[in-house]
């Protein structure tokens, strides 16, 4: 969330009754004065900071507990991956081919070109180039879309192949055989049997349990959705059998067609959504920070004196940098 | 340069005219888009009065409708679960976890600081509107199918629950943590950088520590359960699988997730009370805090080890036996330093000068429920005795006598005690007292009945029970009314005194910290000049002033400075 | 609700079974091995609050009334800040004292009495295992020679392990005069255990609850459980074993429809009252094509679109059997699809039988309790 720029306007309001208590960082010396505005307040200083290096200070406290926040709030989602990876090895090793490693290659590198020419941007802010830092600006916000784009192609692939979560995962992708498919699919999803048993004849005494090394012609591949979705044309379709449609088309349900893979597979597109989908949002809301610097840099905001909004929205780019170099190669590179 | 009066410490200006913060500008805009932090909580203290009321109505239905096995006031168990579900969520959501905090913090954190406004007004103003837009969608929530899960919202009833206002309050539930989160970010860079020239940390009153620690809770913790609820409303519309078994998900991670933030949360709720209480007991013993450094610290100790502990609300979900003794054992230190901070409050009454005004009832109706509710979590942290407990009414007792009768009744306190300085008008000592007493014996009736209740077996959530309970939840029922007549007794003495009150003075108790030496209600700006920090525990050179009908510091009677001093400082006449 | 629960027993017996009330202020009757010790327990805890609670409470009235200074009265200056000795005493003092509760609480003591967190997990080696199966909104409890019970027998003086389940939401399985609680998590198994050694009989009983919250009859799924010594629980499983092979075809309604319906109770009304799901009170008619048979499903069609020759379900048995079976499959507006969970694999043929035959002679039950009417069998 962004608060809303009206710096540089006086609220008058806010103005102290005798502001010739209040000390001036800039050395600029304390007049008297009325309840006018006088030049010894610099416009950028809010009338509660004794100074433009207090504010400063605050800004970028302020902003870094954000970002603590920001780490708080996906990192429910790191352990979430924790868990389900932990759960169910198998799946995430088998997943994990169907992401496009090139894209996301590309992706992680428009991101990290993407934060130079941020921190390029706060340093040209610093030195008083405005033509440099806007046009770094630019190219963060390049970024930004670029980024962005690539996801949109990556996403699209997969929704067409219904690599997606849930029990959707199970359904064959909607060609016209698909769709009649999906109409003679219209039943009630009915619980499943008990999946996790724990072995009651282990004491419950507290110790570490030891994750046994995943068994690999031990894991039972998925020929029926959990749910019970599967109807028999599925079924046939996963066992390779003639069911006299065409299973070549646009959307190939590779996925169901293949015998090895294993079941819950769903529960990796559900964390790999959820997470690279959480991502993507804040991605889009730093492209929205950054027009808005943009545009108050053009407007003449920013210089030596004050760049602190683009030093700590530097700060959230960086961060949402981040966070994408821990998804890229736990969900991309490891297998 | 500071201009300080050298012989008096106070900075009123007794010539200026009667504006201050309420008076300064009018209009519904001024006040919707004001960056004041006084009106801004001022606006937080109205809609989480608001809130209580309306959690409140339904405790009071709830209530009713346990007077008897079986249906009493409502045929359908589900209206009574929406009952239930409603009292907790707005309760703490709503009402407590923002209540000191945000509304009688924002008001005082500044000015007891030295400061002219928090670090963000801004911040703060869209803090108060995701607070309003949070409670329009609780509102939503009951129009368009209410919802029934708990306040807790466990998976899997409440991704397959029917009814269809789970979305909407949930949604609700991610705004307010925000609210809170960007509240908690303001009063962390306030405190760490708006601190006037001389009050270094171990300056502040100890009310600014635990708003403080409180902050660092609601920064840290709130982010898990926003990530928590976005999970539970992804679940519940698309169904990712993540908690549903037939999916491969699993049930006990949603519990994993939702008490990693709502076990902080409870100490969100009671640090800021505590540090209210430590002023009540400093202020109206008109005596030095005992042991400051010890409850600075603990406050900071026991946010740091909330994260710690959240699996004690899970001993019996299925939670590994390994983990279940970790978490009983750091319950067990989690409480040490609430212990020591009871023992330190009790000293300080010890040679004190003890006003027994209306703060000081509520400090010490204060002390007693939370010995009592402190004490009882002893029983929920240890493993063997909290299999019988756990989901029965004794939980319910622990916790309403450490969130209500502990947390509410600091908040309550507070607002007594800062109420003069808020609005500039005395309460009626006679019906504030009067009122507190009476909510005291109400407060005890309706929960500790409700020990008995859960060590014999009843369990929680129940619109139905056997017929040998019945004793117990009419007596609790008697004592919950008897409540409600105390709590609009409250509300009406503090009401009166809008129209009525006689004028505050700007020290009505004889306080010493900064917010007592600007007018009751304070300027729009706080200080006209900067106020000179001391040490705000020492009583020693307060004065009662008939002129001003309140206290005044009088420098003359410092024996440093002046050799002939009275060795006394003089009370009020 | 709780009155048809408890009304409902096996035909044959007489008087209603009650339940085992009493044990003293704060807990119920210890009937578990385990009990008296976990309540001694409490108490030991109990006794060091009320010391503390005193300590605090006198010392606060007494400082309040000693150092009240009314108005007029002159500020004492001499109370102290801060005393290092006391306060370190009173730091370490609660810290010692919380180290043996929660050694109590983790590991228990043999000299003591009382069993700790481990021993309450660690079921016997010999442990009797029963199945606790938790739906919305009954139990069933399976036995190694596949009996369900909707009450818990459980045999006397030896120690019985119940093997956790839920079919759907989280539920809790709690006998609190046993002192045992467990969570119910769909999707995985769960365990707890315990002993009762004196037996109830079959006239009195202890209470089981849900203990976490299940939804509209989370309140209602009490269950009763009943300790038979040995041979009366060997008794009491070999009849029900075969109880329901065993009673006469023509006389399977009355008999066995009222044991029956004790599981879809939490639901289902005899009186035209619905509940989660529809009354059962003129369902015979409904299905005959008599009156209400123009009620419509959540489909659209009537009664008398689905049941009939040539259509979906040939007869009215047809159609029961597969509303008891495939719940999901017809269900009538304006009740939820996800209401009701199927029975297959609680009810057999012959159990659906007989309650089909119950639905066909309801006029003969009591709409209230679900008692069979008619006093003796003579009077059929």
């Amino acid at each position: 969330m962004r608060p809303s720029g009206r710096k540089g306007r006086v609220d008058v309001s806010t103005l102290p009754a005798n502001a010739s208590a209040h000390e001036h960082g800039d050395g600029a010396g304390g007049k008297g004065h009325d309840a006018g505005h006088d030049h010894a307040h610099p416009p950028f200083l809010a009338h509660h900071f004794e100074s433009p290096a207090q504010q400063f200070d605050s800004a970028k406290l302020g902003m870094w507990l954000f970002l603590a926040t920001e780490v708080l709030f996906f990192g429910g989602l790191f352990v979430a991956y924790a868990v389900l990876r932990n759960r169910f090895p198998e799946v995430f090793s088998y997943a994990s081919h169907y992401l496009d490693t090139i894209m996301g290659g590309i992706n992680t590198a428009v991101l990290i070109l993407s934060s130079l020419t941020m921190a390029l941007a706060v340093r040209y802010a610093q030195t008083g180039k405005k033509t440099a830092m806007l046009v770094c600006l630019w190219l963060t916000f390049g970024g930004a879309v670029g980024f962005m784009v690539i996801k949109y192609f990556e996403y699209e692939h997969k929704i067409h192949a219904h690599l997606v979560w849930g029990s959707t995962f199970y359904t064959p992708p909607h060609d016209a055989a698909g769709r009649a498919e999906a109409e003679a699919l219209k039943q009630p999803l009915q619980p499943a049997p008990a999946i996790v048993i724990t072995d009651p004849t282990v004491p419950a005494l507290p110790m570490l349990a030891v994750t046994p090394p995943v068994d690999q012609p031990a894991i039972k591949p998925a020929t029926q959705a959990p749910s019970g979705l599967a109807s028999t044309a599925a079924i046939a379709k996963a066992e390779g059998l003639q069911t006299g449609e065409s299973t070549v088309g646009d959307h190939p349900s590779l996925h169901l067609e293949d015998k090895t893979m294993p079941a819950n597979t769903h529960l990796f597109f559900a964390i790999y959504y959820a997470m690279t989908g959480l991502h993507g949002v804040h991605v889009v809301i730093g492209g929205g920070m950054l027009l808005w610097l943009i545009w108050r840099g053009m407007r003449g905001d920013f210089g030596p004196q004050y760049f602190t909004p683009v030093d700590i929205g530097g700060l959230y780019w960086h961060v949402v940098d981040l966070v994408w170099i821990f998804l890229f190669p736990l969900f991309y590179l490891i297998h | 340069m500071t201009a300080i009066n050298a012989n008096n410490d106070s900075v009123l200006d007794h010539t200026a005219s009667t504006d201050n913060y309420l008076t300064h500008t009018r209009g519904f805009l001024s006040w919707a888009l004001t960056l004041d932090h006084k009106r801004i909580g001022v606006m937080y203290l109205i809609g989480v009065l608001t809130s209580f009321l309306g959690g409140g109505i339904f405790a009071i239905l709830l209530r009713t409708e346990l007077l008897t096995p079986g249906p009493t006031i409502t045929a359908n168990p589900t209206t009574y679960n929406i009952w239930f579900t409603l009292h907790g969520a707005i309760m703490v959501f709503l009402v407590i976890i923002p209540s000191i905090p945000a509304a009688l913090g924002n008001f005082v954190l500044p000015i007891m600081l030295g400061a002219k406004d928090v670090a963000f007004p801004r911040l703060n103003l869209f803090s108060f509107w995701l607070w309003v837009i949070g409670a329009c969608c609780a509102i939503v929530s009951l129009l368009v199918g209410q919802f029934d899960t708990g306040w807790t919202f466990y998976v899997p009833y409440s991704t397959t629950t029917e009814l269809g206002g789970v979305v909407p309050v949930v949604v609700g539930v991610f705004i307010l943590g925000f609210s809170s989160i960007f509240t908690g970010m303001n009063f962390v860079v306030t405190i760490h950088k708006l601190r006037p020239p001389g009050m270094t940390w171990f300056r502040m009153p100890l009310f600014l520590w635990a708003l403080y620690a409180t902050a660092l809770m609601q920064v840290l913790a709130t982010p898990v359960l926003a990530i928590t609820v976005l999970l539970l409303i992804v679940e519940r519309t698309v169904g990712i699988g993540i908690f549903d078994p037939s999916l491969g998900g699993d049930p006990v991670l949603f519990q994993h997730f939702f008490w990693f933030y709502s076990h902080p949360a409870v100490y969100i709720m009671i640090v800021p009370a505590m540090g209210i209480v430590s002023e009540l007991f400093a202020v109206h013993s008109h005596r030095h805090i005992f042991g400051y450094r010890f409850i600075a610290y603990s406050s900071v100790a026991i946010a740091l080890f909330s994260f710690l502990v959240w699996g004690h609300h899970m001993f019996l979900s299925g939670q590994s036996p390994l983990l279940n003794t970790l978490f009983s054992a750091i319950s067990f230190s989690v409480a040490i330093p609430s212990a020591v901070k009871v023992f330190n409050w009790t000293a300080t009454l010890y040679k004190g000068s003890i006003s027994l005004t209306t703060p000081m009832f509520y400090a010490l109706a204060f002390l007693i429920l939370f010995t009592i509710g402190g004490l009882t979590g002893l029983h929920l942290a240890t493993l063997n005795t909290d299999v019988h407990l756990h989901d029965t009414y004794f939980v319910v007792a622990h916790f309403h006598y450490v969130m209500m009768g502990s947390a509410i009744i600091g908040m309550i306190g507070g607002l007594h005690h800062w109420w003069p300085k808020m609005t500039g008008r005395m309460y009626s000592e006679n019906l504030g007292r009067i009122a507190c007493v009476i909510v005291f014996i109400g407060f005890n009736i309706t929960f500790f009945t409700q020990f008995m209740l859960g060590s014999q077996g009843m369990p929680r959530r129940y619109y139905d029970y056997q017929p040998e309970y019945q004793i117990y939840h009419v007596i609790s029922t008697m004592g919950s009314y008897v409540m409600a007549v105390g709590f609009m007794l409250t509300a009406y003495t503090l009401l009166q005194s809008l129209w009525s009150g006689e004028r505050a003075p700007a020290n009505p108790w004889g306080g010493r910290s900064l917010e007592w030496q600007c007018a009751s209600p304070p300027p729009h700006d706080n200080f006209p000049v900067q106020p000179r920090v001391g040490d705000c525990y020492d009583f020693s050179c307060l004065r009662w002033s008939e002129e001003e009908n309140g206290y005044i510091v009088d420098r003359s009677m410092d024996p440093e400075l002046n050799a002939n001093a009275p060795k006394r400082a003089e009370g009020a006449r | 609700m709780t009155v048809i629960t408890l009304a409902l027993g096996s035909a044959l017996l007489a008087a209603d079974p009650t339940p085992i009330l009493g044990g003293d202020f704060w807990m119920p009757p210890p009937a578990s091995t385990f009990a008296e010790g976990l309540d001694q327990m409490f108490m030991f805890i109990n006794w060091l609050c009320y010391f503390f609670f005193a300590l605090i409470a006198v010392l606060m009235v007494f400082f309040v009334i000693k150092y009240h200074a009314p108005k007029g009265h002159t500020f004492r200056m001499d109370g102290p800040h801060h005393h290092m000795p006391l306060e370190l005493t009173w730091l370490v003092i609660p810290t010692l004292l919380v180290v043996p509760i929660f050694w109590l609480g983790f590991a228990g003591s043999r000299t003591l009495g009382v069993e700790g967190y481990v021993g309450l997990t660690t079921p016997p080696r010999n442990s009797y295992e029963i199945q606790a199966i938790a739906q919305k909104w009954s139990w069933s409890f399976k036995y190694p020679n596949g009996v369900i019970s909707d009450d818990l027998y459980i045999p006397a003086g030896e120690p019985v392990r119940m093997q956790l389940r839920a079919v759907d939401v989280l539920h809790s399985f709690y006998v609190p005069n046993f002192r045992v609680k467990r969570d119910c998590v769909p999707g995985r198994y769960g365990y707890l255990w315990f002993q009762a050694d004196e037996p109830t009989g079959h006239s009195r009983y202890h209470h089981l609850f849900c203990a976490e919250y299940c939804g509209n009859g989370h309140s209602q799924m009490n269950r009763r459980v009943f300790v038979l010594s040995r041979t009366d629980f060997d008794a009491w499983l070999k009849n029900e074993e075969t109880w329901l092979e065993k009673i006469d075809d023509a006389e399977l309604y009355w008999k066995a429809g009222p044991k029956l319906f004790a599981r879809c109770t939490s639901c289902h009304t005899l009186d035209g009252v619905s509940g989660v799901g529809p009354s059962w009170k003129g369902i015979w008619d409904r299905v005959n094509g008599g009156a209400g048979s123009d009620g419509t499903f959540l489909d659209g069609k009537t009664y008398r679109d689905l049941i009939g020759p040539g259509k979906e379900f040939a007869t009215p048995e047809d159609y029961i059997r597969d509303s008891i079976l495939n719940p999901a499959n017809h269900v009538v507006k304006p009740f939820s699809p996800s209401g009701m969970p199927t029975f297959k694999g609680q009810l057999d043929d012959r159990g659906i039988d007989a309650l089909i035959g119950m639905m066909k002679h309801l006029d003969e039950f009591d709409p209230k309790t679900a008692k069979w009417l008619k006093a003796t069998p003579e009077q059929k």
